[in-house]
């Protein structure tokens, strides 16, 4: 008993740290943005900010533009990925060296590469000058839906390096043993494809996807250092929404923006867990 | 020969593959051997003068690299941010995360499982949720406009005990069971016994921690007026208007820390599998 009480007060020790950090800059403040939210002049308002809220034009505007960005952009960061690494395990050998390459985009600070991007993608730049020799009308990437398709470009170029590291590791896994009876059954490389390896390869699927969404969220810092504080209306992001609230110090706003939306947060989780736990069984 | 030229196709593919992931970052490299005036004049652009794709220098010169290091004293103080505020945070993340970690996974105290949940949760929280909290404590604590609002709450996230755990789970109980039989105590057996065997992990940890914080931008345009305290992930995007000249040298420099400290631990971090 006297060991028992003593484990459990090094474990508490062990994790106190962690938990204090925790508390004081994410749960208290949490809780202290709950009050803010339903009040104004500290007075109980009800609803009312968030009524408000969702009154205003540009939160909406940054909710449908992060919601465009998450539902081309993360797919697209899973399945090409998910092509490339199947492509390399065709490979007898020699991918490791490559694999290590695919991580570059990863190491690569965003604001190194993001010049690059600039000289590529402006109305005079580089892409621009190859599409008026091949004689096709230059396309504005800085402005308009293409903005948007640029973002994506990018999230994806950066992204599909590490989620093609970890596939490969997933499809490594994968013994071969599990294969050739297939194939000696007479199933063709397609069917053996969709029948064994990608049902086989769900979990990993499942946690490279998670990956990608914790990292769509962070697109906001390619959006800023392409686009600026004031961007096109088509790359306004929910982070954009949040900045300029926080420049104005509207703390009721703040507030209810950050309730409702960690609320959606953990909502749209709630159902992919659900989806992938009812799929699995 | 049939299957000599489909293995050919093969690997120009793969090279295909490979150049679209690399040019950028080839490209960065190459354009930083060149004089600025090279520069200036390939990517001063106008409606009648098109920016040209340009790989090979014209003429090889060290010009940026000497002019961001020793002309450009404003250069190396925002270098010198982004070091002040990232080297910290990796530290306690990885620190604090270990304990936790170990916590979490292989000790026994009153309401752990719920306490993780917590963790979980907060994993999956962006930015654009947790900045109103992090602000509301920043400021009752007075480190507005400081490092320290960038430092702490980026120290403190659930990332790093969420990895970690993932990574203890896999060590077997059999092995803390008998090390504490011989008598050994919970400090000696997280150090000798646990740690040993989630260096991969560890590794993975402070890499990914660096690489996320040494890109910092939301917080640091929110949290930080003064815009000489501004790391270089922000500043040097602006560096690029004002001096285009210098700009590959200076995003080459900028790439050094995270690419030294990845090769550092690459061979632990590939064998990393979580």
């Amino acid at each position: 008993m006297k060991l028992k009480t003593k484990t459990a007060w090094t474990g508490a020790a062990f994790a106190l740290p962690a938990l204090i950090g925790i508390f004081l800059f994410y749960l208290i403040p949490y809780c202290i943005s709950l009050y803010y939210g339903f009040t104004l002049q500290n007075e109980y308002v009800g609803f009312t900010n968030f009524a408000a809220l969702f009154h205003s034009n540009t939160f909406w505007l940054g909710m449908k533009n992060t919601a465009i960005f998450s539902l081309i952009a993360i797919p697209l960061a899973v399945v090409i990925p998910l092509l490339i690494s199947l492509f390399l395990s065709t490979f007898d050998k020699h991918t490791s060296f490559f694999s290590s390459l695919f991580l570059s985009p990863l190491i690569v600070p965003i604001a190194s590469v993001i010049y690059v991007w600039q000289i590529f993608f402006a109305d005079y730049g580089v892409i621009n000058s190859l599409l008026q020799k091949l004689g096709l009308d230059p396309v504005a990437f800085f402005k308009g839906p293409w903005a948007m398709a640029l973002v994506i470009i990018i999230f994806v170029w950066k992204n599909c390096a590490y989620n093609i590291i970890l596939f490969s590791a997933g499809l490594r896994k994968i013994p071969k043993e599990v294969k050739e009876p297939a194939r000696l059954d007479g199933a063709n490389s397609f069917q053996v494809l969709t029948k064994i390896v990608l049902p086989l390869l769900r979990p990993t699927t499942f946690f490279i996807f998670l990956l990608t969404v914790i990292s769509s969220f962070k697109i906001f810092r390619e959006v800023y250092l392409l686009y600026g504080k004031y961007p096109d209306e088509h790359v306004y992001m929910i982070q954009h929404f949040m900045n300029n609230n926080f420049y104005n110090l509207n703390y009721p706003r703040l507030s209810a923006a950050s309730i409702v939306l960690s609320v959606a947060v953990i909502a749209v989780m709630l159902v992919f867990f659900m989806a992938e736990r009812r799929s699995s069984v | 020969m049939k299957k000599r030229i489909v293995l050919i196709l093969k690997y120009a593919a793969l090279v295909l593959i490979v150049l679209m992931f690399l040019l950028p970052i080839v490209y960065m490299l190459a354009n930083s051997v060149m004089p600025t005036k090279e520069i200036t004049d390939a990517y001063t652009t106008s409606p009648d003068h098109y920016a040209s794709f340009h790989l090979i220098p014209d003429r090889f010169s060290l010009e940026q690299y000497y002019q961001a290091f020793l002309r450009r004293p404003q250069f190396l103080n925002l270098f010198w941010n982004s070091v002040l505020i990232t080297v910290p945070i990796v530290i306690i993340q990885t620190v604090v995360s270990i304990f936790a970690a170990f916590a979490f996974t292989k000790l026994k105290f009153p309401f752990r499982d719920a306490l993780f949940f917590i963790f979980i949760i907060l994993l999956i929280m962006p930015s654009w949720v947790t900045m109103v909290p992090n602000y509301m404590m920043i400021q009752r604590l007075g480190l507005l406009d400081t490092i320290w609002s960038l430092i702490l709450p980026s120290a403190f996230t659930a990332f790093g005990v969420c990895l970690l755990r993932q990574y203890m789970r896999y060590v077997p109980d059999e092995t803390i069971e008998a090390a504490r039989i011989d008598g050994a105590s919970t400090l000696k057996i997280l150090f000798r016994i646990v740690l040993p065997q989630v260096k991969g992990g560890v590794a993975a940890l402070m890499i990914l921690t660096f690489i996320d914080n040494w890109n910092m931008v939301e917080q640091v345009i929110v949290f930080i007026t003064d815009e000489e305290k501004y790391p270089l992930s922000v500043a040097l995007s602006s560096f690029s208007s004002s001096d285009p000249g210098v700009i590959f040298a200076c995003g080459v420099i900028f790439m050094i820390p995270p690419l030294l400290l990845y090769l550092y631990h690459s061979k632990e971090f590939k064998n990393s599998k979580v």
